[in-house]
């Protein structure tokens, strides 16, 4: 695909108007990507980092000289499939990982209803799935990673093991990193055999979702709550026939709330006991992801503005995942500065000391 | 001399009690569960996180090394100071701050015992989900700093899965809180990096933990095997099926005869290994996996397969796991105990390597281990007052981690690097990497005076590797 067509197929929330520089690298190797961000470090340019596009809505804007297409970075570099682990380039898409993971029986924990996003862009953002409540976010399956530093260094962390702590938690780190270390150029994957059986059961919210064991995700819509259960298919059974209500074979993910004129989508991260409060106060569409503590909603901005006075306090977050330009201004992608800001623009600074890329776009303006 | 200046700057503010010079009491802290024994230079008890504040600023003022410690039950060295050091006991801060049943997560101090921890919530149908086989005797601070594993993380995923938030004191007596409640804060994840840090990077005070519901039903199985190969095709074979258990653990012949010895509940000591199998959840999904474990292992060639009946018999199957560690005292007076991680495929090839090892060097050895995981822990026992025995433990543990090395495997999979492991970092990340590792402990503790010389090795910081920092970048 041409980085013209990629463009032409994002997803509605992706971003606003075309990539905003003319100048496209499509490195093909680690190596080059590094190459290309020391050149960028030398000649002080700001570089923005394009996986498939579909999380270019979070954070602050980039106005870049360059933009790094991981598009190239293609590659399954090797499937161990005995040892459950598959290490992947990161341009390489969820979709494409399922597919290559679905006759051998196996998963990898990544949002699996965006299929056209890349793993580098999943990482970057630390995106996780529906499937989290039981499954943990996507950094607790990130077994190793190589990092192209800002300033054109590769660097390895971790190991193609399933457990291991041998140094420290680079992965982690870069997990959610928005590229301020650099950009994630391949990662090794923590794979899971793929439930037995699963079913999507509608219940009546609340109290019904809290009786059942373990379930992969309660997600809750405007006008319906779904169970989502995983694993034999006796328990699954059991299970579905315990709560009652409607009951589907399959994960029957809702879709993203879409946002109307004038509205931004927002993720609404709190402790999870206030979904229940946060949902009450949303205007419209979301899907609340309870035990997890996520509610993503379309709103305007004072209605975001004051969802985040409310919820800073309690210790939550109202994160723009996308929306037009004004809502960037105000009020903001982010809100309050990180905890450790310092410490975070220290670590920084040993990475990508001249900020080449995504200048600016994390929390803090870092 | 900066020293005894700290001692008497902190007598004041701590109390005399919380502040050891005497020898015999700092003696105490001297050593952890591995060989290494280094006399701490003073060693200081605070009771909370302003008081382990003004002891870091102290420390600071004065730059004196500061090493901190929980239990004592590490196995690298990791709490056992390298130069004159102040050591901070946390053991004191053992309070669980509150419990929040709903939202299922709970604040604690880092001197709580991991044990403790899940006693104080079984009422509330919840537990601390990592179960170092130490779970009795180390602390959550020591668990989140070594990102301890155990035999349920199989399934559950090592401690740093479980660690909502920190609060730290940073090296310079900042204090911060890094994480919290809810999920996806913005900005780098430092609460992930603080876990695994091996006490380098600041000083844990609190502990924001997510706690998990015990399951409903539970289901033991042990499983009997005339070859050790067997056993770990069958740890493949049940993973292969599509099963992830709660816990896979296998223990060989010289287990099982060491156990039986120190524990008479009737282990078949004839076998060459059993695994530990257990699965955990709803009642149905306990029955129809423990069915396909058991035709995985009998498909394998186990000679038996039993099942604990009642929770008195899963707790005898346990305590013989659990307590391995503890009867290694039978086997020789003295013991070290390695923790690789390799493939899991590898098994049975790293077992026979192993036993090969064991041989050559003339030394007992025992292995008990988180087979699910790959996650290896041959126990050499010896006599150290046996001439050379030093040497060839350290010997054979060197031809390990060789071995380990060769199949693709990791240099340790829970107990961290400290510095046992801390030479052989370099086998496994190049300069750059290393460089890396290096960059982000500087970013934490610019006059590497936390837990100096452990986890990387010495030179890892390689200025020559990327460019320079520009004029104001230290921020
Ligand atoms: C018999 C036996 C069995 C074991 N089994 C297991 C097992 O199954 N799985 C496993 O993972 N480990 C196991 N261990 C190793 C050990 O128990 C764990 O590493 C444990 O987490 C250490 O906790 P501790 O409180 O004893 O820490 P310590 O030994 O006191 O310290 C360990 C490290 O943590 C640092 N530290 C401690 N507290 C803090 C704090 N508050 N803030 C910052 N840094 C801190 C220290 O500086 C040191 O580097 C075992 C050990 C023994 C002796």
């Amino acid at each position: 695909m041409t980085f013209p067509e990629l463009l032409s197929s994002l997803s509605s929330h992706a971003i606003h108007g075309a990539p905003p520089c003319d100048l496209t690298v499509r490195p093909k190797s680690p190596e080059v990507v590094a190459d290309v961000l020391a050149a960028c470090s030398t000649d002080g340019l700001r570089v923005l980092i394009w996986g498939a596009g579909t999380h270019q809505g979070i954070g602050h804007r980039v106005d870049p000289d360059v933009v790094l297409s991981t598009e190239r970075l293609d590659r399954i570099v090797d499937h161990r499939v005995d040892d459950l682990t598959l290490t992947v380039q990161a341009g390489v898409t969820v979709g494409s990982i399922a597919s290559t993971l679905r006759p051998h029986g196996q998963m990898a924990v990544l949002p699996e209803e965006e299929k056209a996003a890349t793993v580098g862009g999943v990482l970057a953002v630390g995106a996780s799935g529906y499937g989290r409540l039981r499954m943990g976010p996507v950094r607790d399956h990130l077994l190793e990673v190589l990092v192209a530093t800002g300033d054109g260094r590769l660097v390895r962390a971790g190991a193609k093991v399933v457990k291991h702590v041998q140094g420290y938690d680079l992965m982690r780190l870069s997990v959610g990193s928005l590229g301020s270390l650099g950009v994630v150029v391949e990662a090794t994957l923590k794979l899971w055999p793929t439930p037995r059986a699963s079913a999507t059961v509608e219940v009546a919210m609340p109290p019904d979702a809290g009786r059942a064991f373990r379930p992969q995700a309660v997600l809750q819509t405007r006008d319906r709550t779904l169970v989502m259960l995983t694993g034999t298919a006796e328990e699954v059974e059991a299970q579905a026939d315990a709560l009652g209500g409607e009951s589907e074979r399959g994960l029957l993910w809702p879709d993203q709330p879409r946002p109307r004129d004038g509205e931004g989508l927002w993720s609404v991260r709190v402790p999870p006991t206030l979904v229940p409060e946060v949902v009450d106060r949303v205007p419209g569409e979301f899907v609340a992801q309870h035990g997890v503590g996520i509610v993503e909603a379309p709103m305007d901005g004072p209605t975001a503005a004051a969802m985040r006075e409310w919820l800073e306090p309690l210790g939550g977050v109202v994160v723009l995942l996308g929306g037009h330009d004004a809502l960037y201004a105000d009020p903001g992608p982010w809100g309050s500065d990180p905890a450790a800001l310092d410490l975070q623009r220290r670590i920084v600074a040993r990475f990508d000391p001249d900020r080449v890329v995504n200048p600016g776009r994390p929390a803090g303006g870092i | 001399m900066s020293l005894e200046a700290l001692a008497e700057r902190l007598r004041p503010l701590l109390g005399d009690a919380a502040v050891l010079t005497h020898p015999v009491e700092r003696h105490l802290y001297s050593k952890d569960a591995g060989l290494r024994r280094t006399e701490p230079g003073l060693v200081v008890l605070p009771t909370s996180t302003e008081e382990v504040a003004a002891v870091v600023r102290a420390a600071a003022d004065l730059g004196v090394a500061v090493v901190p410690r929980g239990g004592g039950s590490g196995l690298t060295g990791g709490a056992v100071p390298s130069e004159p050091a102040v050591v901070v006991a946390l053991t004191r801060m053992d309070e669980i701050h509150e419990i929040d049943a709903v939202g299922r997560t709970a604040w604690v101090g880092p001197g709580v015992i991991n044990l403790d921890l899940s006693e104080v919530t079984r009422p509330l149908g919840l537990h601390f989900a990592p179960d170092p086989s130490s779970q009795s005797v180390c602390t959550i601070g020591g668990n989140v700093a070594n990102n301890a594993g155990g035999p349920h993380c199989l399934a559950e995923g090592s401690t740093v899965a479980h660690i909502l938030g920190v609060e730290l004191v940073l090296p310079d007596g900042e204090v911060v809180v890094l994480g919290g409640a809810a999920p996806d804060l913005p900005g780098l994840d430092l609460r992930g990096v603080v876990v695994g840090s091996e006490g380098t990077l600041g000083v844990v005070t609190r502990v924001l933990v997510k706690l998990t519901p015990n399951p409903p039903d539970v289901r033991t199985l042990l499983m009997e095997f005339d070859e050790v190969r067997q056993a770990a095709d069958t740890v493949s074979g049940i993973i292969g099926a599509g099963i992830v258990p709660d816990a896979l653990e296998l223990m060989d012949r010289k287990t099982l005869e060491v156990m039986e010895a120190f524990l008479h509940i009737g282990l078949p000591v004839d076998a060459a290994a059993v695994l530990l199998c257990e699965t955990s959840g709803h009642p149905a999904a306990v029955a129809a996996e423990a069915a396909l474990c058991e035709e995985v292992a009998r498909r394998c060639g186990a000679r038996a397969v039993q099942v604990a009946a009642d929770e008195a018999e899963r707790q005898v199957l346990w305590k013989a796991r659990k307590a391995a560690f503890g009867a290694v005292a039978q086997m020789a007076p003295d013991f070290y105990l390695h923790d690789v991680v390799v493939p899991r495929t590898t098994l049975p090839e790293v077992l026979d390597e192993v036993y090969r090892i064991a041989e050559r060097h003339d030394l007992h050895i025992m292995n008990v281990f988180h087979a699910g995981d790959g996650n290896l822990h041959p126990i050499m026992g010896f006599d150290l007052a046996e001439d050379g025995v030093r040497d060839a433990v350290m010997a054979a543990a060197d031809e390990l981690i060789a071995v380990t090395l060769s199949v693709g495997g990791a240099l340790t999979g829970e107990h961290g690097i400290g510095t046992e492991k801390r030479d052989h970092l370099p086998k496994v990340f190049d300069e750059v990497s290393l460089d890396a590792q290096a960059r982000l402990r500087e970013a934490f503790d610019p006059e590497g005076r936390f837990n100096p010389e452990h986890v990387l090795p010495k030179g890892s910081r390689c200025a020559d590797f990327g460019r320079p920092l520009p004029e104001g970048a230290w921020v």
